[in-house]
């Protein structure tokens, strides 16, 4: 993990040296966490541990047996119970913010979402553009569901009907969705109507095109720009061009082995490419793009299951049935090293019978092992094991969420994190118990800060205005008029350092040194809550005000991301403004930055 | 001294892969350059010449924001033995690629040493079948826009060519020594033809937010709208700032660019009553044959369509 860490920054230098320069001015702890969700082969359980420190362990009851998926970068988690009609989801308790140079983690238990779905036979689930759809193979019908809503704990789904029910998938590419679609002969009894190829439909479900074919379809991923889908005659891929969806049938070609096909595919993260399964005993690495199209990797054995390292495209892993962890060279297509990692799991019965599972952790692979009881830690680099954790029952299906990110304990520049987490969030729109607020001192909003008001003037926030219309029961003009009053002030900068605050008027400051002066509980005609921490002037120029006090929908010490300042010489007066509020954002942040700021809460 | 390179790219990526650069190498004695797109491609051409042979990731009329690699790409990087990237975050996909490849090329920051803005907002807009993608970067990785950075690119280009082929290197030094007095010739050469136009119509309207060197540099003024999209109602208040905007400024043209649909900026041409003025090429050179297949003509058709909209009545 050092070494990745050291290697990141070594590219950020040579790509930026004005990227690392940055960097080094910020005061912020690197931090890398794995969280493991493992489902029971036959208890209706998952457990979460950390992989590093797995003490740091949670059990969620549901009712099945658990098909497992991180979703929306790892912020969420799926479960799937196929034989119970029950899907339920979890917080997985770690965000990742990406910001090109670098990533922010956000770290909070896992928590289970207290809504969850139910119908007949939930199945592939899909993690595209902001949505996590689930396919109901005997419902026929699948649930999209809003993956920024989730990863807020709310679940907010919508119905996408399909001709006939069977077991299948529906995919969002661009603005437009495909789905799988069957033949409409008749069926005897429980048999499953034959799959005949792609559609696509609109959000209604009503066909928007004619149907690829695509015999016998099963299995779908997404790389780069592509969707590929698994067929009995090739890979049919298909991606958003200009005018519409363009699809083609890349045919397996003469050199593979005949009569088999591929019915699972994984995208890379990382490069336009695509790992699937042939046959039993081989992989094909898919290149949507260059000719050869396909490259067949052979393995000694039956696979038990197979993964693509998100962190280095360049590899692939398969456990094969003798117990043998391959390291797959996707450039070559060769198996490029083997080792031993597990007692042999013969493919012989049937697919769902408790075998190992394979999931990536950054530079380990993480693997269950359903009859000795527990998960494995594989190094990457030397496919030998690093530890292994003990888990109840029988440790079947992996999800592993997280990755390397920034926390920021810094102020001013490093203050656009933001909390994504459900407890949180409630404080954030203040609903929270009275024992939960903590004094805080005045460091908590050290920095340099700007005023939101200007930006309100000149125009640049009329899109968070829209936004608000859109979500919320005003029209943008009310909003705009609403916060004209609120975000109203001369004070256009704020500097913070030590006990020392320098409110700036046109460049004129104001100088004073403050000492808290405790704070104050406000309830809003609403029915929420606010803490003003209110800080009282020690010295300094005589017509800065006797008292400021913060309201930033924090209740215990943290650094602020933006606050509202009250100011004044009257402690008590301060509390009944409610009505303007001036707001202060990093004077680091651009304006773009703080537009996106605002229209994400 | 490439045998000593190869010796070194065998033991770090293993025996898999020097089966694919052993021909290769043997083929050819020519230095193996990856440029990440086609601009720097053109910079690469001219300075390595005969002595270099030349793969560009990003090709023509293409959009490195959104570019894909692809595994032929890792497999190149592999190969190379100096690889040109802008930097400035402008190639978003390298650095997987990078570790991808297990490379252990040189790679030049072309951007080192160039006169940088700061970007204000923090990044700026793509516009992809109608719909605005954040660009997040802190400096304006567009950098050539403004010729005198363009030279900057050029001696770093030369400089890593000579580290890592000090037989060829009298030969880049002369190339890129002719090249820098006809990029000095194109940067007066633009000067000139921008002081003609009348100071009150040097403004101009894009999608995307490519030209603030060039504005810096040579005093057009570039309007662009922030985030919106096309097909997004919720744009049309975004639309009309920016129309405001146009009308206070005077802006004199909006133009379209080779990179993006056109959709975007014929709605802000329509909508402001202006005409457009033609297709800047922005983030990369057309294909060989059309009107900016070089830098230099790159920059020529820009200036000529510019100073053609800008004067026109």
């Amino acid at each position: 993990m050092l070494r990745q860490l050291a290697y990141t920054t070594g590219l950020a230098l040579i790509l930026s040296g004005s990227a690392l320069a940055q960097e080094e001015a910020h005061n912020d702890e690197d931090v890398t966490l794995y969280r493991v969700f493992v489902g029971d082969h036959a208890a209706p359980r998952i457990t979460a541990f950390d992989l590093e420190t797995p003490d740091n362990r949670w059990t969620f009851e549901t009712i099945g047996q658990n098909k497992l998926y991180g979703v929306n970068d790892g912020a969420a988690v799926v479960a799937v119970q196929s034989d119970n009609d029950a899907v339920h989801f979890f917080n997985s308790g770690i965000s990742l913010h990406s910001h090109g140079d670098h990533s922010d983690i956000e770290i909070a238990d896992p928590a289970a979402v207290k809504e969850t779905l139910t119908g007949p036979r939930p199945f592939h689930v899909i993690d595209h553009g902001g949505k996590v759809v689930i396919n109901f193979d005997k419902g026929g019908y699948a649930e999209i569901i809003d993956a920024h809503e989730l990863s807020h704990g709310e679940l907010e789904s919508k119905r996408l009907p399909q001709a006939r029910a069977h077991h299948g998938f529906v995919a969002p590419i661009g603005d437009a969705w495909v789905t799988s679609v069957t033949s409409d002969a008749p069926v005897e009894g429980d048999a499953a109507p034959k799959r005949i190829g792609l559609q696509p439909v609109n959000e209604d479900g009503t066909p928007a095109g004619d149907v690829a074919t695509c015999t016998a379809i099963h299995g779908e991923a997404f790389s780069g720009a592509y969707l590929a889908t698994g067929c009995q005659e090739g890979v049919l891929t298909v991606m958003a061009g200009k005018d519409g969806l363009v699809t083609e049938m890349l045919e397996y070609p003469a050199e593979l082995p005949s009569g088999q096909s591929t019915g699972t595919l994984i995208g890379s993260k990382s490069m336009q490419v695509f790992l699937g399964n042939y046959g039993a005993k081989g992989l094909v690495v898919v290149d949507p793009v260059d000719e050869p199209h396909f490259r067949y990797v052979e393995l000694p054995f039956r696979r038990v299951d197979f993964a693509l390292d998100p962190a280095n495209a360049r590899f692939g892993y398969v456990l094969t049935e003798d117990g043998t962890l391959h390291q797959v060279d996707v450039l070559d297509a060769k198996v490029a090293k083997s080792a031993k990692v597990t007692e042999p799991y013969s493919m012989d019965g049937h697919w769902n019978d408790p075998r190992p599972r394979l999931a990536m952790a950054g530079d380990e692979i993480v693997m269950s092992d359903p009859k000795a009881g527990v998960v494995r830690r594989i190094s990457k680099e030397q496919l030998e094991e690093v530890g292994s954790i003990e888990v109840e029952g029988m440790p079947y299906n992996v999800a592993v969420v997280g990755g390397s990110g920034k926390v920021h304990e810094g102020h001013g520049e490093s203050g656009h994190a933001h909390s994504h987490d459900h407890g949180e969030d409630q404080v954030y729109k203040g609903y929270f118990e009275d024992s939960q607020i903590k004094d805080r001192a005045l460091s908590d909003w050290e920095g340099d800060w700007q005023s939101v008001y200007p930006y309100l003037q000149d125009g640049t926030l009329d899109r968070v205005m829209d936004h608000k219309a859109e979500e919320g029961d005003q029209t943008a003009e009310e909003y705009k008029t609403y916060y004209e009053i609120g975000y109203r002030t001369d004070v256009d900068r704020i500097e913070i350092q030590g006990d020392t605050v320098k409110l700036l008027t046109d460049g004129k400051p104001l100088e004073a040194r403050y000492a808290s002066d405790g704070y104050e509980i406000l309830t809003y005609k609403k029915g929420n809550r606010g803490v003003r921490f209110i800080f009282k002037k020690t010295e300094g120029d005589d017509a800065a005000p006797q008292y400021i006090q913060f309201s930033d929908h924090k209740i215990a010490p943290e650094a602020a991301d933006h606050y509202h300042l009250y100011w004044g010489d009257d402690r008590s007066a301060l509390l009944e403004e409610v009505t303007n509020w001036p707001t202060y954002y990093p004077s680091s942040m651009g304006k773009e930055e703080i537009v996106r700021e605002m229209m994400a809460h | 001294m490439k045998k000593m390179k190869l010796t070194r790219i065998v033991a770090s990526l293993g025996i898999a892969i020097s089966a694919l650069v052993l021909p290769a190498r043997a083929e050819t004695e020519k230095l193996s350059v990856i440029a990440t797109f086609s601009i720097i491609g053109d910079f690469a051409r001219v300075v390595g010449g005969d002595l270099i042979e030349l793969r560009t990731l990003v090709g023509p009329n293409s959009d490195a924001h959104v570019y894909e690699p692809k595994p032929a790409d890792a497999i190149a990087l592999a190969r190379a033995d100096v690889i040109l990237v802008n930097g400035l975050m402008f190639e978003g996909f390298l650095q997987r690629l990078v570790e991808a490849s297990g490379t252990s090329a040189a790679i030049a920051t072309l951007t080192d040493g160039a006169n940088v803005v700061h970007d204000p907002d923090g990044g700026h807009y793509h516009y992809v079948n109608g719909e605005a993608i954040f660009h997040e970067a802190p400096n304006d990785p567009h950098a050539w826009q403004s010729v005198s950075n363009a030279k900057v690119y050029v001696e770093n280009i030369a400089g890593a060519f000579c580290s890592s082929d000090a037989e060829g290197c009298s030969t880049y030094e002369a190339n890129a020594a002719a090249y820098l007095d006809e990029l000095s010739a194109l940067d007066t050469e633009i000067r000139q033809a921008i002081a003609d136009v009348p100071e009150g119509r040097r403004v101009a309207v894009v999608a995307h937010n490519a030209f603030r060197y060039f504005e810096r540099d040579y005093g057009v003024i570039f309007l662009a709208p922030q985030g919106v999209s096309t097909e997004s109602e919720a744009s049309a208040a975004d639309v009309a700032s920016l129309i405001r905007e146009i009308r206070e400024k005077r802006a004199a043209a909006v133009f379209a660019e080779n990179i993006s649909d056109a959709r975007l900026v014929e709605q802000i041409a329509s909508e402001a009553g202006l005409a457009l003025g033609g297709t800047l090429y922005s983030d990369a050179l057309s294909p060989a044959g059309g009107p900016a297949a070089t830098y230099v003509d790159l920059m020529r058709h820009n200036l000529a369509i510019l100073t053609a909209a800008l004067t026109a009545d």
